[in-house]
């Protein structure tokens, strides 16, 4: 290089232009890399704008949050109401109070010493407060609460009445819902409790050697056997695993009793069903039929489909719910699958659950996520949000969906549940069933089904405890659940 | 002009801040005025000298390093006093020792010669901790000496940022760049071994973006993006149980955090609780509660400045980041010596690497990766390490914009000159 005194301006010019030349050559890579950086923190912002628009109301409004209890210090807790407008949670003075007692027990819950139902998934909302602007100033200088918001519930008075009365004084749980949106319309769970009264209920069920389970809302939380009412989804099975076979599915059932796998079985009452096609064996519910089809399956697969309709899997519910089981898969004893296949065996299901299963067949094969809250307005009734309906996944094709519908309505109006429909004016589908525990004292009764077949509007699951001895039976809970739909 | 009312900006919301410790204070408030004063007036000087001395410094650079570091004070006060004091103890120290690094780079231009020395050095620095470690947070990534817990991979990432931009600046042919991908990985390799993976990430990510834009060469940047991968799948195979443990279950906490709550989703949930219940304009300062956010003082006090100060006051801080990481690319892209051009680059994409791994790992964007956001988190070294790095940009900016007036000087000096001469033709003519 020459020395700098002896440059030309040109030379000088030149050299320059050339430093600048090879500069912007080395700075296209770092623009790309300046550029692709802009764009993950553009992406990190965006984000973090998604989650307070989409994610945030779900995520705070969780129970485990427990800035939601600095909160009350501010707020007056709001009212729950019924779809219909009946108040079915308030205050008077400092406590809590509940209008109609037991009825809403585990509907509405309770939020003294801990939380329950609706006072559970709605605690952010009823904490919140959404008066007016100006209001709140004045409130909060003058150190007084503001009023809480309003939770609007999916719950009809009428229907929770309806079932609250069908269920009498037997234990066990109605659930009752919207296939196409998931809006539970009535939750009922015996025994339940006054929780005017939950001082002294908590103190009894926490008290050392108690054995209530009243707190226990059996709608949600309840594991009990399917008993008949996992057939539905045995004939599924059975569809998907043999296409071609399952139209010209015969069993003759002509035998009191029946080895598979060498395991014997009899059916319900030692009843011969004769010959039976696949709906004529989902209609009169012949375990025979069922552990022979039970015997054609494949354990894995079948364990996968049961898996796809969330057994063994959290409910995307957000209240307190338990995880229904199947303990079957490829490797287990081929022993115990002919029970299994009619709904015995150590399977359990959530009453809840078995809802959700029935209201995806009914809405053509799109389960829907289960929920409990309809609107939330401020205390002057405006509102200021309202939950939309979300689904969960689409489980079924519409034609597995219209066969099952067609299979299951052929239980109410020939099968085990006709007694029951006779002359209703609907046309209801379902499945009744009668499970035992184990040690076989005494029955279960089930109920699972939607109306009507063509333009599916509502479904229920209901079971009932010890229905041998107080003589209440699930379909007949089912009937007047749906007499009491249409009448409205 | 601008840049002093922007500083002005900074310095108020400081002054709220403090203002509203003392108004909330239940006990005797004058120590929280004093660091109030202390605070304000290492500022102060700090921005006025360091302008004095370094007149050819970036002023945005030093006004962002305030702000991050007065709101990084703000939440630590909130959140535990004797921290925040310890952190402002460490910090005014690094200030004085980091103050003389753009002077030692400009007096001392052969830093460049080093090569391998750095990057050795750097493997041993790493190594420390086998022989003098201590396990915290489920990593053995830091050492202990007299008493000071020091945290070595925060140091050898300098050193190593000087490794790579020293190797491509003598040569840039096959066998240099295998040389230094070699010591590089070695570096890595020793970060896995300490269980410190967002560590062995950083580094990574640092190396191919230096590699690639030294070279100019894409193909190195998909070869070692592809090796990178090999690797770290050789070694899940290889260790899957000894060192990835802790991965499973931070991997498993960010995709579904809700189904263990009170175990291993407690963090990022309380984190997600903090950020979405102080909402948009935060809860205001000491009224929200993100002491219940684990570690809130380091790793996530991300969610704490959320939830006090609101979602939109945590993006705008976003961005100030973002326009530190703008002005580091800048002196890169300004910058015309190979040497400082590669290691002003890798300084960037560490920073701003480093940040999006704290936050997105906060928000749940990402998995956690229990990485601090420089200067805003509590931790000694790792204010120290990113002073250092602020300081060696600022070294750079001196030395481009030193070099910069001298080169206009001279072309103004050849105009000058250019001039002289037409104009004595033109005498001759008339």
């Amino acid at each position: 290089m020459k020395n700098k005194q002896n440059m030309s301006q040109a030379e000088f010019q030149a050299r320059e232009d050339k430093i600048e030349q090879v500069n912007n050559r080395l700075n296209r890579p770092i623009i790309a890399v300046a550029y692709l950086f802009g764009a993950l923190i553009i992406a990190l912002i965006a984000y973090i704008l998604h989650f307070m628009i989409v994610d945030k109301d779900e995520v705070i409004a969780n129970a485990a949050n427990s800035r939601l209890d600095s909160f009350a210090a501010d707020v007056v807790r709001g009212d729950i109401v019924t779809k219909d407008g009946k108040v079915i949670a308030t205050n008077n003075g400092d406590e809590r109070y509940y209008p109609y007692g037991d009825l809403f027990a585990h509907a509405a819950g309770f939020s003294k010493y801990t939380k329950a139902g609706i006072e559970l998934v709605g605690n952010y909302y009823l904490l919140e407060s959404h008066a007016g602007t100006a209001e709140k100033v004045f409130h909060t200088l003058r150190d007084e609460q503001n009023p809480g918001d309003t939770v609007v519930s999916t719950i009809d008075y009428d229907l929770q009445k309806t079932a609250y009365d069908a269920l009498g004084d037997a234990d066990g749980a109605v659930v009752m819902m919207a296939p196409d949106t998931g809006k539970i319309l009535a939750m009922v769970s015996k025994p339940d409790f006054d929780p005017n009264d939950i001082d002294a209920v908590w103190e009894e069920a926490n008290s050392e050697d108690s054995t209530s389970s009243v707190l226990l809302n059996r709608a949600t939380q309840g594991l009990y056997p399917p008993g008949s009412t996992f057939k539905i989804l045995t004939t599924l099975a059975f569809m998907r695993q043999h296409p071609l076979k399952f139209k010209k599915y015969h069993y003759n059932c002509s035998s009191d009793e029946q080895v598979f796998n060498s395991v014997t079985v009899h059916c319900y009452g030692n009843k011969l069903h004769g010959d039976q096609d696949l709906s004529d064996a989902l209609a009169n519910s012949c375990n025979k039929a069922y552990a022979d089809i039970g015997t054609q399956l494949n354990l894995g697969k079948w364990k996968d489909m049961l898996e796809s309709f969330l057994y063994n899997k959290d409910l995307p519910y957000t209240g307190a719910s338990a995880t229904s089981r199947f303990y079957l898969d490829k490797d287990s004893n081929s022993g115990y699958v002919p029970q299994t296949a009619f709904g015995q065996g150590d399977t359990l299901v959530t009453p809840l659950h078995n809802a959700m299963i029935v209201a995806s067949i009914a809405n053509g094969g799109l389960m829907m996520k289960p929920y409990m809250i309809d609107s939330v307005e401020n205390y002057k009734g405006k509102r200021v949000k309202k939950f939309s309906p979300s689904s969960y996944d689409t489980l079924l094709t519409s034609d597995e969906a219209e066969t099952l519908t067609k299979y299951m309505r052929k239980v109410v109006t020939d099968g085990t549940a006709a007694d029951y429909f006779a002359g209703a004016e609907y046309k209801a589908a379902g499945k009744t069933g009668t499970a035992e525990y184990a040690d076989g004292d005494h029955d279960f009764s089930w109920f699972v089904g939607f109306s009507d077949i063509d333009n599916p509007e509502v479904c229920v699951s209901i079971v009932v405890e010890e229905s041998d001895v107080n003589g209440v039976k699930a379909s007949a809970i089912a009937r007047k659940m749906f007499d009491e739909y249409y009448k409205q | 002009m601008q840049l002093n009312k922007q500083i002005v900006y900074v310095f108020l919301i400081h002054f709220l801040a403090y203002l509203t410790f003392s108004i909330q204070s239940q006990e005797d408030m004058t120590p929280i005025i004093a660091f109030y004063g202390l605070q304000t007036i290492v500022a102060t000087l700090y921005l006025y000298l360091y302008h004095c001395v370094y007149t050819y410094s970036n002023r945005i650079i030093t006004n962002n390093m305030c702000f991050l570091l007065l709101i990084g004070y703000i939440m630590l006060t909130r959140l535990n006093f004797s921290l925040a004091r310890k952190q402002f103890v460490i910090a005014t120290a690094s200030l004085l020792l980091v103050s003389v690094i753009p002077y030692i780079m400009d007096k001392y231009k052969n830093l460049r010669k080093y090569g391998v020395v750095y990057g050795i050095m750097g493997i041993i620095g790493l190594c420390s901790v086998f022989v003098i470690g201590v396990e915290k947070y489920g990593s053995v990534n830091w050492i202990s000496i007299a008493g000071i817990s020091i945290q070595p991979s925060e140091f050898v990432k300098i050193l190593f940022v000087f490794f790579i931009a020293s190797m491509l600046s003598k040569k840039r042919d096959f066998k240099q760049v295998m040389i230094t991908a070699v010591l590089s990985g070695i570096h890595m390799a020793v970060l896995v071994l300490e269980k410190d993976l967002g560590g062995a990430l950083i580094f990574f990510v640092v190396f191919v973006f230096m590699i690639y834009t030294g070279t100019e060469k894409f193909r190195y940047f998909l070869l070692f993006n592809a090796g990178g991968l090999a690797a770290a799948g050789m070694a899940f195979l290889l260790f899957k149980d000894k060192l990835f443990n802790h991965v499973f279950v931070r991997v498993s906490a960010w995709r579904d955090p809700w189904s263990d709550i009170s175990g291993t989703g407690y963090q990022i949930t309380q984190s997600l609780f903090a950020i979405g219940s102080g909402g948009y304009f935060g809860s205001g300062l000491t009224k929200g509660s993100p002491d219940v956010v684990p570690v809130s003082e380091s790793d996530f006090i991300f969610s704490a400045i959320s939830e006090e100060f609101g979602v939109i006051f945590a993006l705008m801080l976003i961005l100030v980041c973002f326009s530190c990481f703008l002005c580091f690319t800048g002196i890169a892209m300004k910058v015309r010596h190979r040497f400082y051009k590669t290691m002003a680059l890798g300084f960037s994409i560490c920073y701003i690497f480093q940040t999006f791994l704290s936050i997105g790992g906060v928000t749940k964007f990402i998995p956690s990766t229990g990485v601090t956001i420089p200067l805003v988190s509590y931790g000694g070294s790792s204010v120290l390490s990113s002073l250092i790095m602020f300081s060696i940009l600022q070294g750079i900016s001196t030395i481009e914009n030193k070099e910069a007036k001298k080169v206009e000087e001279e072309r103004i000096k050849y105009e000058e000159q250019a001039e002289y001469e037409s104009g004595g033709v033109s005498g001759k003519r008339g």
